[in-house]
Order: structure tokens, then sequence, then C-alpha cells
């Protein structure tokens, strides 16, 4: 058995120890290969998820924005099939960036490698807006599912989404990523029960003459009641928020290291099942959906989704076949939040270890993740969920822009390296990859231009901020990198050391500060002592000489009772003294318990923090542990 | 004019409120003032005690202490003794002695000296 020592760690540590699990060593760092049928729902969930509300957000826009009524159905499926061949066109890039990057190729490398600084930034500003959307979307989207299975819980709506954003924070800071046993069963689940809806849904529309869902409320009815006549506006409003099915089929192309050998290959392969379930069961729905008709508002004043309504209609009231494809939704929409939990904190450590986000988004934790962007990604989708009251169909806008940014940026890198390289087959594949670049970007120029007043404009005022923040990270890091360089002749920046030791009283603490400042061999010790007035100074000169025969006391006395801005003042002096000296205050401390410390040091604490960007100043505590 | 002289007066350091009050106590004594003091010539000059140091000067204790007039600063020390009575913070005095640069202190070793009154004495 081994050794036990002795667990002194603090508390907030063992809580920590709970919460996130046992550390584990740098070295056990295994990254372990995805077998293609496990490999699927990790990273296909997110894409696939999509199906839960792209049909929805498709007849929102035709039943409230376009107020279009029943005509609203009749075109759901020309825009499920427009979406389905933008899918093809994507998926058929997409391909070709798994063959070319097989140490995977996100937007952000893609564009790095081919591009060049801006686009790389514009897509890794995108991208990383568009995984915090993701988490803010899967989640709403995931309890709206449970919303409207179990419609009492609608006015936890939001803190229902809060509580399992932290959830996910939770377990991603333990480490689960890219765990299949765990993604594995809610994906297959839902896969099989979407098939499972419209395959017996279309069975009983065209066999059994399974009429549309009867609406019989107030809103339904207003809705039902639009006369307008559809405009193209609204058409391709329409096919942008429908174009969200896409969300998601970037990360195969993020992650093909994760495949096992060879990696393009089964990646590739895993990419086309993916687009095909994707492609299917996306048309299947809205076939499906044109002959049931269900309604949704953007308000959220009908509690149920659409995939709610349908599977209600098909199983015919709320039975276990309902309750089993509500559930299934629910776990894919969290997976797909999971996802991102997996590639916000992988791309933003990539950014940072290019200097355009702070480093400590490289930093691993206990559990060898990143923790910092786990925890950042966890605020900023709570914050997002909490600032557009969980309602999906808000963030979906800011969702598309990004996706569809990133996609065209990613393509066109895609087609100026083959431009570059000229490979084999270049003309078919520089031909594809134009056309995927061509679509995405008109894609994206119509999400922004038609959405632009519901919220499209968001991240086109934050990408454009984003990438003034990375650049001025970036400058801060150049220059300080610059200025620590270290030249071929080393010039020492000092060459007189002059040390301070700050002195209240005569006291064992200013002992031991004395007896350290000695030891430090400066070119001149002093004692500083500020004084309120003679009689002090005189006192203290008398009980110093006890002590200290053969250090000198410089007793300033103070004008203004404020002891941080005096020390101050004489630091500065001393400074001037010499052209090229090192001053180092020592100061005493007195480090008691945690719960006492604050009766003392206060003073001390507010010299360190003044004196910490003072130039050639060093600063120094010298503790007195008193227990 | 009179907001722009109460912005003037409170946008004043706390080392400009000091010399201004220095200035205004030693400006009338009709002496050479430290900023413009000669070096290496007997000067007669007066101030206000800022700053006392004890040190021992290669064995010997010796007071130094630094005066200011509110143009400039003057070290003075007496060497060979731990303190002087009457000699303390706040005080003023004039003393009479010939200056020497120390690095970049003007240094005047065992003027003779008067002290002035306390305020109130």
């Amino acid at each position: 058995m081994s050794p036990k020592t002795k667990d002194n760690r603090t508390a907030i540590a063992r809580l920590k120890g709970i919460l996130i699990g046992k550390p584990i060593e740098t070295h056990l760092d295994a990254h372990h290969r995805l077998k293609k049928r496990v490999a699927l729902p990790v990273f296909a969930s997110d894409a696939i998820s999509s199906t839960a509300y792209a049909t929805e957000e498709i007849l929102i826009v035709f039943l409230t924005m376009a107020a279009i009524g029943l005509a609203a159905f009749d075109n759901l499926v020309p825009i499920a099939i427009m979406v389905v061949i933008l899918l093809a066109i994507v998926v058929n890039s997409y391909r070709q960036t798994i063959n070319a990057y097989p140490h995977g190729g996100g937007s952000y490398i893609v564009a790095k490698d081919n591009l060049g600084k801006y686009p790389s930034l514009v897509s890794g500003s995108a991208m990383l807006v568009d995984y915090i959307l993701t988490v803010a979307v899967s989640v709403s989207g995931g309890v709206a599912a449970i919303v409207s299975a179990f419609n009492d819980l609608a006015p936890y709506r939001v803190w229902l989404c809060v509580a399992f954003i932290a959830l996910i924070t939770f377990a991603n800071l333990r480490g689960i990523r890219e765990s299949g046993a765990l993604f594995a069963p809610p994906t297959y689940l839902y896969i099989i029960s979407l098939a499972a809806l419209i395959l017996v849904g279309l069975y009983r529309v065209y066999f059994q003459d399974l009429g549309p869902i009867s609406h019989t409320g107030e809103v339904e009815r207003e809705l039902l009641e639009g006369q307008k006549a559809l405009t193209l506006f609204y058409f391709l409003k329409a096919f942008s928020s429908g174009a969200v099915a896409l969300t998601g089929i970037e990360a195969i192309a993020d992650g093909v290291p994760a495949f096992e050998k060879p990696e393009p290959k089964n990646a590739n392969r895993t990419l086309i099942m993916m687009a095909v379930i994707l492609g299917t069961s996306f048309f299947g729905l809205s076939v499906l959906a044109k002959h049931l008709e269900p309604l949704k508002d953007h308000e959220g004043r009908i509690k149920d989704t659409v995939l709610a309504q349908l599977a209600e209609q098909v199983y015919g009231g709320r039975n276990i076949f309902f309750f089993v494809t509500q559930f299934a939704t629910f776990g894919i929409l969290i997976l797909a939040a999971n996802t991102a939990y997996a590639d916000f904190p992988r791309l933003s450590s990539v950014i940072a270890k290019d200097s355009f986000l702070p480093r400590q988004f490289t930093n691993r934790g206990d559990r060898l993740v990143f923790s910092n962007g786990v925890i950042f990604l966890g605020i900023a989708a709570s914050g997002l969920v909490i600032a557009f009251g969980g309602i999906v169909n808000a963030l979906i806008p800011l969702y598309a822009v990004g996706v569809f940014t990133g996609f065209t940026i990613s393509q066109t890198g895609m087609l100026v390296r083959l431009l570059r390289l000229k490979e084999k087959q270049w003309p078919i594949k520089a031909f594809f990859t134009g056309v995927g670049a061509f679509t995405t970007f008109a894609v994206a120029m119509a999400v922004v231009i038609v959405k632009f007043t519901d919220g499209a404009w968001i991240p086109a005022v934050v990408i454009p901020s984003m990438i003034l923040f990375f650049t001025s990270v970036n400058r801060h890091y150049v220059r300080v990198k610059q200025f620590l360089a270290v030249a071929d002749q080393v010039v020492p920046p000092f060459r007189t050391h002059f040390v301070v030791v700050l002195v209240g009283s005569v006291n064992a603490g200013v002992v031991q500060a004395v007896k350290y400042a000695q030891s430090l061999r400066p070119d001149r010790l002093m004692a500083l002592s500020v004084v309120g007035s003679d009689a002090e100074g005189a006192e203290l000169d008398r009980v110093w000489r006890q002590s200290f025969a053969d250090v000198e006391l410089i007793t300033p006395i103070d004008d203004f009772r404020n002891l941080t801005d005096k020390v101050l003042e004489e630091v500065e002096r001393l400074d001037g003294l010499q052209p090229d000296d090192l001053i180092t205050v020592v100061i005493p401390e007195f480090v008691t318990s945690i719960r006492s410390q604050w009766l003392h040091n206060q003073s001390a604490l507010a010299i360190k923090a003044r004196l910490l960007f003072r130039p050639n100043t060093v600063v120094t505590s010298v503790p007195i542990v008193i227990p | 004019m009179g907001l722009r002289n109460l912005l003037g007066r409170s946008a004043q350091t706390k080392e400009d409120l000091v010399s201004e009050r220095l200035c205004a106590k030693f400006g009338d004594m009709n002496m050479v003032s430290l900023a413009t003091m000669p070096i290496r010539q007997r000067v007669d000059v007066c101030g206000e005690i800022r700053r006392m140091t004890v040190k021992p000067r290669a064995g010997v204790p010796a007071v130094e202490i630094e005066i200011s007039d509110g143009t400039g600063e003057l070290t003075i020390i007496f060497s060979g003794r731990e303190r002087i009575p009457g000699v303390g913070h706040n005080r003023g005095l004039t003393v009479s002695g010939v200056a020497h640069m120390e690095g970049s202190r003007r240094v005047m070793l065992n003027p003779l000296y008067r002290l002035l009154p306390k305020p109130g004495q």
C-alpha cells in the first residue's frame, strides 16, 4: 500500500478536488483514437442536433414575420431542398480540407496558413462567438424540449438553462471531452427516434390519412390567418434561418487527429455519414411538418417545440414515444453544447499561443483541459442565455452569421491553397471549393442583410471589436517580447544597490527585516520611518540606537498624515541620488491566520501596490509568522 | 478669476503646499535662498528641518539633518554628536558655513547654527 502523506490542502482545494476530480499527471495525456461509430456521435452531435430547431426557425419566419399563414407549409419543402443542396456543397469542400489538413484544419488554421493574419482573426473570432452561441442555442433548445414535455417548467426556463450550462462546465472541467461512451447512446437514440418519427409520421400521413394538427388557441388562429404574399426578402430570411442546420459540420474537419488511422479517410467517411443523416432527417422533418402543420411563434407564446408537436400528433398523444423523442432531443442538444466545450478551449488556446488572446487560455488545469477556456465559455454562454431569456430564436441570427463567415473563410483559404500548390486534379477541386466559398459567402451576406435588424448586426459589431482586442493583445505581447529580448552584450541595468527597510517601531519583525537587509550586502542600508511629530521621532531615535547602533535611520516628518505618499516621495528622492541604482524596499510583515490577517499590514499593502509600478524598485516582504 | 484661482489652488501638490508655507515663513528673513546658494563660500542660510538621520560616519556618530526654505534643500552634518538639544523636526534654524557637493546634494559640515524660536514661543 502506498504511504499516505498528510493532507494539508486548504478547504477550497479540497472542494475543488471533489468537484473537479483528482489531478492528472501531465505525461498521462494519452490521446486516444476514436472508431468511426464512436466518432460519429462525438463530432456529429452538434450538426445533427440542429435538426431539432432548424425547421422550427423556418416556420417562425414564415408565420410571424412574413405572416403568410398556411402558405408557410408549402414553402417549407423548397427551403429544405435548398438547405440540403447547401449542405452538400459545404460538405464536399470540407472533404478536401480534411485531406489537406490531417492534423486538424479549423478555419482559423486554414486561414492562417493561406490567407494571412486578418482573415484568420476574422474566422477565429467568428468561430469563438459561434461556439459560445452553440452552447447557448443548444442548451436553450434542450431545455425547450424539456419544457415542451413538462409545460409546468416554463417559468424556470432561464434558470434551467443556466443550471445545465453550469453542469456541462463542471463536467468539462473534469475532462469528459471526447468520451465516446457518454456521447454515443444519446446521439444514436436521437437519430433512431428522429428516424422513427419521420417514418411513422410519413406512413400515417400517406397511408392512414393523418391530417394536420388541430389548432384551437387564440395565438394559433392569429398565426394561421396571415394572408400576406411571400416576398423574396422573407424567403431569404427563412432560408438563412434554415441554414443553421449546417452549424457544427466543421467539427469533423477540426478534429481529424482524433480518428483512427488512416485519419483522413475515416474522417471523410464519418463526414459523409453525418451529412446523409443530417440531410435526410432535416428534409424528412420538413416534409412531415408540411403535412402536419405545426405552429410556432417567436415570443414563446406557443410553448411546445415543433418537434414536440409533430411527435404528439404522429404518436397520437403524449405517450411513451413522445417522451422518448423529447428526452432524446434534450440529450443530443446537451451533447451539442458539449461539442463546443471541446472546440472553444482548443481554438482559444491555439489563438492564445499565437499571442492574440491572453496567455491564460493556454493553461491546462488539473484534469488536462484548458480550464480557463472552459470557464470563460460557461460564463459567456450563461450571460447570453440570461440576456435573451432562454429563447432560442433570438439567438439564431447571431449564430448563422458566425457559422457562414467561418465556412467562407475556410473555403477561401482552401481555394488559395489549391491554386498555390496545384496538386493533382486541382482544377476540379478548386471548382468545388470555389463554388463552396461563393455559396457560403452569399449565404453569409444574405443572413447579414435580411436579418440585420433582428440581431445579425451584433456579430457585425462583435467580430470587428474582437479583432481589435486580438490585435491590441498581440501588440502588447510583441512589445513586451521586444523589450525583454536579451541583447548580445548584456548591460546590467544597475550598479549601486540601496536597501530601505520600512520601520514603524522597533520590534522583532523589524529586527528580522534589518538582518535580512544586511544579508543583501547593499551599498547603502537605511531604515526609513515616517514620524508624525518631533517627539515621536526623538523617541524612535533613542530606541533605534539601542538596537542598531550601526544602521542609519532616516526620519522624515509627515506633513499630511499620508504614509504611502511620503514613503513614495522618499524612495523617489533616494532614487534621484544615483543615476544607476536599484532600490530594494524591505517591508516587515506580520503573517497571522486567514481570519485575522486583515488586521495587519493594510498600509504595507498600499505601499506595495504603489511601488509595484515603479521602475528599478524591488519590494520584499519579510514575514514574521505569528501562529 | 475666482474659480480659476480655486482650481489652481486645489490642483497644487502637497509639496507645493509645503514649499509655499516655507517660503512665507523664511522669505522675509532676507537671507540667501537655498536655491541660489553659492558653493564653497561662507554663506548664511535658513530653513526648517524636514528630515533627521542618525548615522554612524566612520564609526563616529553623526546627526544629519535636512533643511528646506521652500526653494531648495540643504544637508547639514554635525559630526561627533548623537543628539543636539533643540534640533528636531519642524524646527527653524539659521546656519552659517561653507557647503560642498556630495553627489547631487549640497552638504554643510558643522556650521554655526542658531535655533529660531518655535511658533508660539
